[in-house]
């Protein structure tokens, strides 16, 4: 592996759920995309949660150690971890629709995201969001940042959640099932953003799926995590070809196969 | 409903507008008197005639829908501001403070509302400048009427606080107070402005029976509470222009819920 960006090594209960995180460990190094997968309900999203220090916001607790660039983030106050998320950790969540504000215009957003960590001047903001929109192939025209959320399609919305997110060029990208709400076409087009928004802005990524095509298709390396715990973390090729857990060989038999009348050689 | 509606608010328009040109409209002050011809009916020079002081009728239920039509809707933007600032802040933030001012309001609202605000005008002296009166009666209403409207503000936005936007809110770096207002607030305006109007109505209404008790806007200067009191000293039905400021409040009221009901409010 590369250089360590994260280590982490936590555990996690929610005041009527014990062990949601159970002793979980994971590394990912610096520019790394690494996949988590797992079932529904799993603590894919709790450990995502754990991560941006946003657990006891909704009644959870952490214990252990997440190490960011050798710093513990565990032991960090509420206004030391708000200073780190934006900036060092950025979140892209699964339902581009909901987790834009609905009563904000784009432009709104982008450049409330900006000042969270900014405070230079309006150039400063239109530039830096110029940017972000550039990197992730949306106009940068100010009658797009008039739109609201609902006047733009899903797609392009998923966009302007990858804009904001890059917009501090975080070294960590959390990446919370962000193409489940997507067609397949748009799908493919917001994995491909990812990895060369990665390989742009040696950008590490924590992409979390339930859908291993889709993890396969970006990620270096794949955990897979049962009942809280990563129970394998290997080269996305050793997963599919010489998977060692149980749970993993399970996940892979599961993947849909392509019926042969389409598999079949053009004539 | 629609053609209701828009007769109901060329009704208020007019009648704002006519207490607003009072001082072209009306033959005389609210409170000049015409002593030779006191107690005197309808006539071209008083339409309504003139009270047993000889002031014109006319006269003094323009000045009065002046009076009241600025002061229930004054009431009810101080009242839904109020609301607004303890339901949001208490729903967004959830928890202890939550449960206090919960407990806070439903001990508010088992107070006997209208005899809680007889004990407190009741208890300012009765001879007040009239401009003092309209300032404390506004007052009195705008700080008692917040607890209904904070109720539903607060459930609106513990429902708010736990959408995706105000995560990815949280988790780009915001909080506090910007989170609130500029994340929360405008996704609670359209319930604002709903409370705002409902209270109108209700205002209007207080304002009605503080007057007819004598507790409301202080004598010369008249209100449509005031203007009912004199209706203690009609004898005779025979005098029924008497009741024009009843059948002003009882059109105001009605137009004002007709606007409220399907109402869309802005996002």
């Amino acid at each position: 592996m590369a250089d360590r960006l994260l280590e982490i090594r936590i555990s996690a209960d929610y005041p009527n759920k014990p062990a949601v995180l159970d002793d979980c460990s994971l590394e990912i190094g610096r520019g790394e995309i690494v996949g988590l997968v797992g079932k529904s309900g799993c603590g894919k999203s709790t450990l995502s949660l754990a991560l941006l220090g946003l657990l006891a916001w909704r009644g959870g607790q952490v214990r252990g150690s997440i190490r960011l660039n050798g710093r513990d983030l565990v032991g960090l106050s509420e206004g030391e971890m708000r200073k780190l998320r934006g900036r060092e950790i950025a979140l892209v969540l699964q339902s581009p629709m909901s987790a834009l504000n609905p009563a904000l215009k784009l432009g709104t957003q982008l450049h409330e995201a900006w000042k969270a960590h900014s405070s230079g001047s309006s150039e400063a903001c239109n530039r830096a969001v110029g940017e972000a929109l550039e990197n992730v192939s949306l106009p940068q025209e100010p009658a797009f940042l008039q739109r609201y959320p609902s006047q733009i399609s899903v797609g392009q919305a998923q966009r302007v959640l990858i804009a904001m997110a890059i917009l501090h060029r975080p070294p960590l990208l959390i990446a919370d099932e962000p193409t489940s709400a997507l067609d397949i076409i748009t799908q493919s087009e917001i994995l491909e953003l990812f990895s060369k928004v990665s390989r742009k802005l040696a950008m590490s990524i924590l992409y979390i799926s339930h859908d291993l095509l889709s993890l396969a298709s970006i990620s270096q390396r794949v955990a897979v995590m049962e009942n809280g715990a990563i129970v394998e973390c290997s080269p996305t090729m050793k997963i599919f070809r010489d998977p060692s857990h149980p749970y993993t060989r399970q996940l892979i038999r599961a993947l849909p196969v392509i019926p042969q009348v389409f598999a079949a050689p053009a004539r | 409903m629609r053609r209701a509606r828009q007769l109901a608010t060329v009704f208020l328009l007019l009648v704002a507008l006519a207490s607003a040109a009072a001082g072209f409209l009306a033959p005389s002050g609210y409170a000049h008197q015409f002593r030779d011809t006191p107690d005197a009916s309808p006539s071209r020079q008083h339409w309504l005639g003139t009270d047993d002081l000889g002031r014109d009728r006319f006269a003094r239920l323009l000045y009065g829908t002046r009076v009241s039509l600025c002061l229930a809707p004054a009431a009810a933007l101080l009242s839904s501001l109020l609301a607004a600032l303890i339901g949001g802040v208490a729903g967004f933030c959830g928890g202890r403070l939550e449960q206090l001012v919960l407990a806070g309001t439903d001990l508010f609202l088992s107070l006997p509302w209208l005899f809680l605000l007889i004990t407190i005008r009741a208890l300012l002296p009765l001879n007040l400048p009239p401009v003092t009166s309209v300032v404390i009666t506004f007052m009195l209403l705008g700080c008692l009427g917040w607890a209904v409207a904070a109720r539903v503000i607060c459930s609106d936005a513990h429902l708010l606080r736990n959408c995706d936007f105000i995560l990815l809110a949280r988790a780009s770096g915001l909080g506090g107070w910007r989170l609130l207002v500029r994340h929360l607030l405008p996704n609670l305006m359209p319930i604002v402005y709903a409370q705002f109007w409902l209270s109108i109505p209700i205002f209007i209404l207080t304002e009605a029976n503080l007057g007819i008790l004598g507790l409301g806007v202080s004598e010369p200067l008249p209100s449509w509470g005031t203007l009912l009191r004199d209706l203690e000293s009609c004898s005779s039905m025979s005098h029924l222009w008497q009741f024009a400021p009843l059948l002003l409040l009882i059109a105001a009221v009605s137009c004002f819920h007709l606007l409220v009901v399907d109402r869309e409010f802005p996002a």
